[in-house]
């Protein structure tokens, strides 16, 4: 009974059913991963990247699409540039120095009681302390096309105000990019508006329902879309490659001789239907990948959609007790 | 006449003991991956940027997953009843594996493929369509490769080592999953470079790619059992009506208690509902809930492999008990020694050497229930002339499915009501400070309330009596007839 008599070859049956399904398997996900990975298609990345400003004003995460993020990854990049130099100040450190052999600020040696003590309220006064000077940057600097400028001062600053409120000078990326990514988010929530949010194990309101700068102007059912209406690729790429930024290009790792394509993707911003923008975006081809090219694209006006208004000095605050 | 030896005979080839193990490491890598990968992808990444009501989605994926506990529930019954009307060359419970896996492996890839559209109402009715279809296809292929042991021989001595081992492999293939994705992350990193792995990261194609892999794993894991083993129990002739098959479920005592195991000990599970939380404020950080994980998950395994020593000296039916004891105990050392060493750094090494220990006991309900299954269908063809795995396994993973619902909604009330946890309120706080009652109660549900449940679930196995004698007295009886089905046949 249980033996396969003749008709059926099990081991036949077994080789055919393993390459037939690893062939639907191997379609099905080639064909998803290149609809879904924005890296393949030059319009996408640029969409990508319009969107964040445009959507969240947030110019910090768009560079996850830039020449910046060919290498590495965005935030170990921000750590050796920009993070690091403040951390170890004292140890006049330069990009590429190996930090394990060095003694910054992040050395447990700077804590205070009460940084040791915090349950989060110093480290939240830090944060609503830095986003005035945060507001502060984007709009003197147009934005974030200069993220040299404001990578440096924001950091400079924020060590400042911490240790302004802390009482000493001790200092982690982590804090670092909490601080400047939930900047980054309040900022975001300035032009979108919040919504009310419940608990919902203890019915308690965890945050207002607040009005964003882009309901006040476009109502509160507001659509904003991006949508690409030219695609023009770049006629003298040789020329194009002499007008790129070498020594950014160093600190991104990236030979100019390894680009091997280059498009200007213009597209349109459109709210409610209605058109409020345009923005021209270069788009250069590494391999197979297409990644923003930020020397000679300009983002400033999507800035000044719905402008966000400079707030009171952050100095003006109380300074919250500790626990 | 069926003497002894007749019945100790050992029908199995070696190979086929590993080919049937590698059989359901090939199911588990692919099911133990998807319920909750498929959670992170539905909340975080199918509809990411669509602007849809975050609430609503959250609530229609809980929604979703209660919907497919029903469609699992009635896919055992309906698949168990169909797997006993089932006659073929190759068997009753293969052709559902061999068949099975290949639209199980097609549609659990495509779960992790959601439609690009903006409208929520579609979004939400393709979450339901394809989460329940993954659950009915699921079913088709795990429930009769469960039940394929009490058909791989008739000895049940040789059957309980084969079911052993393949249940161990079955909970090794069950963690598979995560070091499949650790490793496809890792080529993708190397491939692509670390940002654009974690921008295609955001888009959740690494889950893609992990389910592919696994997907794969399971045709190739399957295919080779497919080739190699074979039923040796042959079925029997007579046609099941449904509700006679259901009536099998709840009116066989022995197969009713071993299902009932699942019911008396549904709480054995709101450990983990606080696993987290035990990390974070029992031993200082949320890093640790994969090392809390780990020594239990390496319990598990070892548990299975021990369980097969001890089912060498004792009955099915003392094994049992003795590991359920044994858990009981272990828990219960387990919160002695937290409260004696308190919650502090020094707590955090004892408290995974335990978890270790306490692991153990879940090599018994991997592995002892299912032998105890395959023992009952033997009583049942005894007494009915009816042989019905199909619905044996699947009276039993009813109420696995059912007690794992009452866990589900028992975990949460212990943790949000009854140890009177307190949520964050602070935008810049993650995890609020908790009162010393609270952190006790936590501990609790870590530990003595598991542990009464790990007692409670010995209490059916008092009443089944499928043991020594009358298991010895049955087997040869079967054998018997079939040699004599076998003789008139010929």
């Amino acid at each position: 009974m249980a033996k396969a008599k003749k008709g059926f070859n099990a081991k036949l049956y077994a080789v055919i059913v393993f390459f037939l399904v690893a062939a639907i398997l191997a379609s099905i996900t080639v064909i998803t991963f290149k609809n879904r990975y924005i890296g393949f298609d030059p319009e996408k990345v640029a969409v990508a990247y319009v969107e964040s400003i445009v959507t969240r004003g947030d110019g910090y995460n768009a560079y996850k699409n830039a020449l910046v993020s060919k290498n590495y990854k965005y935030g170990d990049y921000i750590r050796e540039y920009y993070m690091y130099p403040v951390i170890y100040a004292e140890c006049n450190y330069k990009p590429g120095d190996d930090t394990d052999t060095l003694k910054g600020y992040n050395d447990e040696s700077y804590m205070s009681d009460a940084t040791k003590n915090d349950d989060g309220t110093l480290a939240g006064a830090v944060i609503d302390r830095m986003y005035p000077y945060y507001v502060e940057l984007i709009v003197k600097n147009n934005g974030w096309d200069n993220y040299d400028v404001i990578f440096k001062k924001y950091f400079r600053k924020l060590a400042e105000v911490r240790e302004n409120t802390f009482g000493d000078k001790y200092l982690t990326d982590e804090i670092m990019f909490t601080a400047l990514e939930a900047n980054v988010a309040s900022y975001g929530e300035e032009l979108t508006g919040t919504d009310e949010v419940i608990d919902e194990n203890t019915k308690l309101k965890i945050s207002e329902k607040k009005l964003g700068l882009y309901e006040e102007k476009f109502g509160e059912d507001y659509r904003i879309t991006c949508e690409v209406v030219k695609n023009t690729p770049c006629e003298s790429l040789e020329g194009y490659k002499k007008s790129l930024n070498k020594e950014a290009l160093e600190t991104y790792k990236i030979s100019v001789d390894e680009i091997n394509e280059a498009v200007a993707v213009v597209i349109e911003i459109k709210a409610n239907g209605e058109k409020i923008g345009s923005v021209s975006v270069n788009v250069v081809k590494i391999g197979g990948t297409w990644y923003v090219e930020t020397f000679n694209t300009k983002t400033a006006d999507l800035y000044n959609i719905a402008p966000v208004e400079i707030k009171n000095p952050y100095a003006d605050l109380p300074r919250p007790k500790n626990k | 006449m069926a003497d002894k030896s007749t019945a100790m005979k050992k029908y199995m080839k070696k190979s086929e003991i590993a080919t049937f193990g590698i059989g359901l490491f090939g199911v588990a890598l692919m099911t133990g991956w998807m319920p909750d990968y498929t959670a992170t992808y539905f909340a975080d990444f199918a509809f990411k940027g669509k602007g849809f009501d975050s609430g609503t989605m959250s609530d229609m994926i809980s929604m979703v997953f209660l919907v497919a506990g029903i469609v699992g529930a009635v896919c055992e019954l309906v698949i168990g009843y169909l797997v006993d009307n089932t006659r073929t060359k190759l068997g009753k419970v293969k052709p559902w594996i061999g068949f099975g896996v290949i639209p199980l492996a097609i549609i659990s890839l495509l779960v992790f493929v959601a439609p690009n559209t903006n409208s929520q109402t579609l979004a939400i009715i393709w979450m339901f369509v394809i989460y329940s279809l993954y659950t009915a296809f699921s079913c088709a292929v795990e429930s009769p490769s469960n039940c394929f042991g009490s058909l791989c021989s008739p000895n049940p001595s040789e059957r309980s080592t084969a079911i052993s081992i393949a249940s161990f492999l079955r909970s090794v293939g069950q963690s598979g999953g995560m070091v499949v994705i650790l490793v496809v992350g890792l080529i993708m990193k190397a491939a692509m470079g670390e940002q654009q792995y974690k921008n295609a990261e955001a888009q959740g194609l690494d889950l893609l790619i992990s389910t592919a892999v696994c997907a794969l794993g399971l045709i190739l894991f399957v295919m080779i059992f497919f080739t190699n083993n074979q039923e040796r129990v042959p079925f029997t002739q007579e046609k099941v009506s449904l509700k006679d098959a259901v009536k099998v479920v709840f009116t066989h005592k022995n197969l009713l208690m071993v299902s009932l195991t699942k019911l008396a000990g549904f709480g054995r599970g709101v450990y983990g509902t606080v696993s987290l939380y035990i990390a974070i404020y029992l031993l200082g950080s949320k890093d640790l809930k994969l090392a809390l994980l780990l020594p239990m998950g390496i319990g598990t395994a070892v548990g299975t492999l021990l369980v097969n020593l001890v089912l060498k000296k004792f009955s099915t039916k003392k094994t049992f008990i003795l590991f359920c004891f044994y858990g009981a105990s272990s828990l219960s050392i387990l919160f002695l020694v937290s409260k004696g060493i308190g919650f502090n750094d020094g707590l955090i090494i004892p408290f995974l050497i335990l978890n270790f220990f306490c692991g153990l006991q879940h090599g018994n309900t991997n592995v002892t229930p299912n032998i105890m299954i395959a023992d009952c269908v033997d009583e049942i063809e005894y007494k009915t002339g009816k042989r019905q795995e199909g619905l044996a396994y699947a009276g039993y993973g009813l109420f696995s499915k059912v007690a794992s619902a009452f866990t589900k909604a028992l975990g949460p009330w212990l943790l949000y009501t009854w140890s009177g946890y307190l949520a964050s309120t602070d935008a810049n706080v993650a995890y609020a400070e908790q009162a010393d009652g609270t952190l006790d109660k936590i501990l609790m549900i870590y530990t003595i309330i598991p542990a009464i449940f790990v007692v409670l679930q010995a209490v059916p196995i008092f009443f089944y009596d499928m043991v020594g004698e009358k298991k010895d007295m049955i087997t040869k009886a079967l054998i018997e007839r079939r040699e004599q089905n076998a003789a008139e046949e010929n």
